[in-house]
């Protein structure tokens, strides 16, 4: 084989490998609070448990909620910021943070909202008055 | 009716389609010239047939015939006109139309302009196109499966199980669901059409490559292809610079770019299609690269198909903000995929061998080196990109449930291979037009190189750059700027006909210089008391409500009314009050927000953020209030704020809190719960504070204060008959917490009917405060006026606050601007390649 086509394959290989490598460690897994508590960072998925109380606390400028994740643990929740557009009406939250003394800090918040693409909730139609 | 009338339409449409391809298919194997003129005809048909649902459904649209699903769910009464005719795109079932809408008129002209050997292939790998597109609109159920979903289904076909479907299956809903506010915007009106343009023109290449693949001539289908290839990369730019702008100025993540999965799906075709365009152009000028033509050609277009299963099967719906909820469509694109992507993969491997191999290698300074390298970056770049986007799949080899990568990921990767393809813009620009050995391009460099280090060096002093890393980048970025202008600038003297390639390569560098200064160099604008506790909390010092240290920094300032403050050392911002209005948004308030100077050097402006309550999902009994950022824009930096909360919004949620706990009193009553506490609230509630005012003066009730102007005759035309005495009271009100102020002019008249005389005043409303006064009585001796309210607020009065959340972003504009460039150039080289002539070997 020419000494070309070695470099080549050797590159690619290389390439490929540390691309791979890189992005096995960029990604992690979707878990639940319990499982949060031994990571760095956590992405956790779940509902907004409503009952309990929520808001925004004007000393800390944060918005705080609870949450239930999708193994039915709920923890408190701070989120950097003020309430998100469309915080109501997310069908799923992704809190993407860490947990720390049972209280899960969230930088990120990602909400699955039934957007413009997305099918209409059936209830709706209760609402929509009879002709 | 119209609906099964818009079904026939679909259905005769996909069957023409179907027809054309296979007459496409023999043509081209048989070669048979009249029957591919008349698959031509049926092609067209289809055309028309699929133009006429679409304008059945725009009919639907305009009608508000809710009881079909797609109008229902993407529409409603309120709709502006504009964005009614634009759900024509909106939902996805429609923007499938407008696809094929597209492609359709690209195959007009493909019949028209395509030569042979490669006419009837084309052809028919247009029309598999089109079979494979509206086979997602037919909704044709077979029984065993269903094919497709029509924008024409009914409400009762698309839940047949809902329950009031079954009490009432020609129930019609009164208004429809709506458009998200969000979307509301003129730069989403026109982003799926100029996407789906770009789409459609990607089948181009593809079309060709695969042409060229089934003819076995492998050399002259890139000369129609590539000006087409650059048509549907500028088509892409476009609808991503629309989406992104759409982002930076609508959504309050302050950026315009993200690495969403549904982002990078638009830019990973455009990536290959560049990789492509930069192929085709060497193997115009020495017949070389073939075989990578035809590779990227095919790559690009399968990119734009995986993208639409990616985005529209549902697969993402973790990992994207917005991406298409599943229509039962998933195994139709997985199977539009399979075959265009093994068609493609098959067709190359099958003739592989008999490709063109390259005689002798390109030497490393050759353009035909330096350009096929710059095509391998671009195609890493994209690779890198689609790695990322496919964790939902991919990711599953490394773990269970992949979560998106980090965004670091995507920057670390994409940073390095940028600044190579950087250097090699020069390279390739000189090496293109000139033949050059080492030493003499290292002396035509020179120049350049010695312009560029002085640039970079002024720009690492001026700005204060630290990290060598990204002195290394801003060396390479500048370098990419001089070099490719030095070219550009010589060719522009002799033959400004060709200065396509560099210009584009001008605007590519000015990306780079752009987005390094927005993302790098982006500040959150704080005061300093916040500055202050944000250091505090780094060192752990701050505690919270459970003794444990507060871990997070805030990153808002808060504003009182009329009092400035000192953001950055720089910016004197102050809150001057907002408005509510009543407009297309009823309920938005917009803040007037003053942004001044504290040395008073430049002349102070204002910015207007503006608050608003969703309306699509809001109810009376739950608000969602949604932002609109503004943007103060620059050439040196932007100013980007939204409003993340005030007190004319707390109040409001308080009040509905309270009107809620209102409506469900009856029932607690009901239940035998405290009725004194019932009685007393309704005490509280009857009492109406007066005021007895004389003209020119000023009272204070609750938190309001009223201030009696003077009087006026009232107009007597539009009162009972009999009324005697009419007059008026021009008021000026100010609501003390907000500073806002109403004029009204409640009306006092005396009414004479045969048992005596009545007064008649009117309550007058100020909606937005909830406030009803009426003009109760005159004392006709001492002038005075009495006055009447309802709805006083009477709590302490505090003054009304602002939450600010702003940015400074450097050099935003560079990234428009590169991105105008860069348009230009694609304009200046689909100019020059599409009139070429035609056979340049």
């Amino acid at each position: 084989m020419k000494p070309k086509v070695i470099i080549g394959v050797v590159a690619i290989i290389g390439f490929t490998s540390l691309l791979m490598y890189n992005f096995g460690n960029s990604i992690s897994t979707y878990t639940n609070f319990k499982e949060a508590a031994s990571k760095e960072s956590a992405h956790v998925v779940g509902k907004w448990a409503d009952a309990k109380p929520h808001g925004f606390s004007m000393e800390t400028k944060k918005f705080s909620f609870h949450m239930k994740d999708r193994d039915g643990n709920v923890r408190k929740v701070v989120y950097a910021g003020s309430k998100p557009n469309n915080f109501e009406r997310a069908e799923k939250l992704v809190v993407i943070g860490s947990l720390k003394n049972d209280v899960f800090y969230a930088d990120e918040m990602l909400m699955k909202c039934p957007s413009k693409y997305n099918d209409a909730n059936p209830s709706e139609f209760t609402k929509a008055s009879e002709q | 009716m119209l609906g099964f009338i818009g079904n026939v339409l679909l259905w005769s449409a996909f069957a023409a389609s179907l027809a054309a391809l296979i007459g496409y298919g023999w043509s081209a194997r048989r070669n048979n010239d009249k029957l591919f003129r008349a698959s031509n005809y049926l092609f067209a048909l289809k055309g028309i047939l699929v133009l006429a649902a679409s304008g059945v459904l725009v009919h639907l649209i305009l009608n508000h015939q809710f009881q079909y699903y797609y109008v229902f769910n993407y529409t409603s009464k309120d709709l502006q006109l504009k964005y009614l005719f634009s759900a024509l795109w909106g939902g996805q079932e429609g923007s499938f139309m407008l696809w094929v809408l597209f492609s359709g008129v690209v195959g007009l002209f493909l019949m028209r302009f395509t030569r042979e050997p490669y006419r009837k292939p084309v052809l028919f790998i247009v029309a598999l196109n089109q079979v494979f597109l509206l086979s997602m609109v037919v909704g044709i159920d077979f029984g065993f499966m269903k094919l497709g979903a029509s924008p024409f289904r009914t409400l009762a076909q698309e839940m047949p199980n809902a329950p009031f479907i079954q009490q009432n299956p020609d129930f019609v809903p009164s208004d429809g669901s709506g458009l998200n506010d969000l979307l509301k915007s003129p730069w989403m009106m026109i982003h799926p059409p100029i996407l789906f343009l770009g789409f459609s023109m990607m089948t181009v290449p593809y079309a060709y490559a695969m042409s060229a693949l089934w003819k076995k001539r492998y050399q002259e289908w890139v000369n129609p292809a590539l000006p087409w290839t650059l048509a549907a990369n500028l088509c892409l730019l476009t609808a991503i610079f629309l989406g992104g702008y759409w982002a930076y100025v609508t959504l309050s993540f302050g950026g315009y770019w993200a690495w969403d999965p549904v982002e990078n799906a638009s830019f990973v075709p455009w990536l290959f299609g560049i990789a492509g365009i930069h192929t085709m152009l060497i193997q115009r000028k020495s017949s070389t690269s073939q075989k990578a033509s035809l590779i990227f050609a095919i790559l690009a277009y399968i990119a734009v198909v995986y993208e639409t299963f990616l985005t529209r099967s549902g697969i993402l719906s973790d990992s994207s903000v917005h991406s298409f909820v599943d229509l039962g469509l998933y195994n139709q694109l997985l199977v539009f995929m399979a075959v265009i992507a093994g068609l493609g993969v098959g067709m190359m491997f099958y003739r592989y061998k008999e490709l063109p191999k390259q005689d002798k290698e390109s030497p490393l300074l050759s353009r035909e080196f330096m350009t096929f390298s710059g095509a391998m970056i671009l195609f890493l770049i994209g690779l890198v990109i689609l790695l990322g986007t496919s964790s939902p799949v991919i990711g599953r080899l490394f773990v269970e449930n992949p979560t998106p990568p980090e965004v670091s990921f995507y920057n670390e990767w994409t940073m390095p291979l940028a600044m190579i393809a950087a250097v090699l813009t020069v390279l390739g620009q000189y090496l293109f037009w000139k033949r050059y050995d080492a030493e003499t391009l290292a002396s035509a460099l020179l120049m350049p190189l010695l312009i560029t280090s002085a640039i970079t060096l002024t720009n690492i002093i001026y700005v204060n750059v630290q990290d060598i890393y990204y002195m290394a980048y801003l060396f390479t970025a500048w370098f990419a700027l001089v070099g490719n202008a030095f070219v550009m600038f010589r060719l522009a003297r002799r033959q400004p006909k060709l200065i396509g390639g560099s210009m584009s390569h001008i605007g590519f560098a000015l990306l780079l210089l752009g987005i390094i200064g927005s993302s790098v160099y982006n500040t959150d604008m704080l005061d300093q008391e916040t500055r202050k506790y944000n250091q505090a909390v780094e060192r752990g010092e701050v505690m919270g409500e459970n003794g444990m240290p507060v871990q997070q920094k805030v990153e808002m300032v808060e504003l009182k009314l009329n009092e400035p403050k000192l953001i950055n050392s720089e910016y004197l911002l102050t809150f001057e009050g907002f408005t509510v209005d009543q407009g297309p948004r009823p309920g938005q308030q917009t803040y007037k927000i003053k942004v001044a100077d504290p040395e008073g050097e430049w002349s102070p402006f204002y910015m207007y953020p503006v608050v608003y309550p969703m309306k699509k999902r809001s109810q009376a009994q739950n608000v969602e209030w949604s932002v609109e950022p503004d943007v103060s824009a620059s050439f040196f930096s932007d100013i980007y704020l939204y409003v993340a909360g005030s007190s004319y919004v707390e109040d409001k949620n308080e009040e509905i809190e309270k009107a809620q706990q209102r409506n469900m009193r009856p029932a607690a009553a009901k239940m035998g719960s405290s009725q004194g506490a019932g009685e007393r609230q309704q005490s509280n509630e009857s009492s109406k504070p007066s005021l007895t005012l004389q003209r020119g003066q000023t009272k204070q009730v609750g938190r309001y204060k009223v201030h009696f102007k003077e009087f006026m005759q009232a107009d007597t035309s539009n009162m009972p008959s009999n009324a005697s005495i009419g007059v008026r009271s021009l008021l000026e009100i100010t609501d003390t917490r907000t500073d806002s102020v109403v004029n009204v002019d409640p009306m006092f008249a005396v009414v004479k009917r045969q048992d005596g005389s009545y007064s008649y005043a009117p309550p007058v409303s100020i909606d937005s405060w909830n406030l009803t006064l009426q003009f109760s009585n005159v004392n006709p001796a001492t002038g005075k006026i009495t006055l009447e309210f309802q709805g006083i607020k009477t709590e302490p009065v505090e003054k009304a606050w602002v939450l600010i959340s702003a940015e400074e972003k450097p050099f935003i504009s560079i990234v428009w601007l590169g991105t105008f460039v860069l348009m230009v150039g694609f304009l200046v080289s689909i100019y020059r390649h599409a009139s070429r002539p035609k056979s340049s070997h």
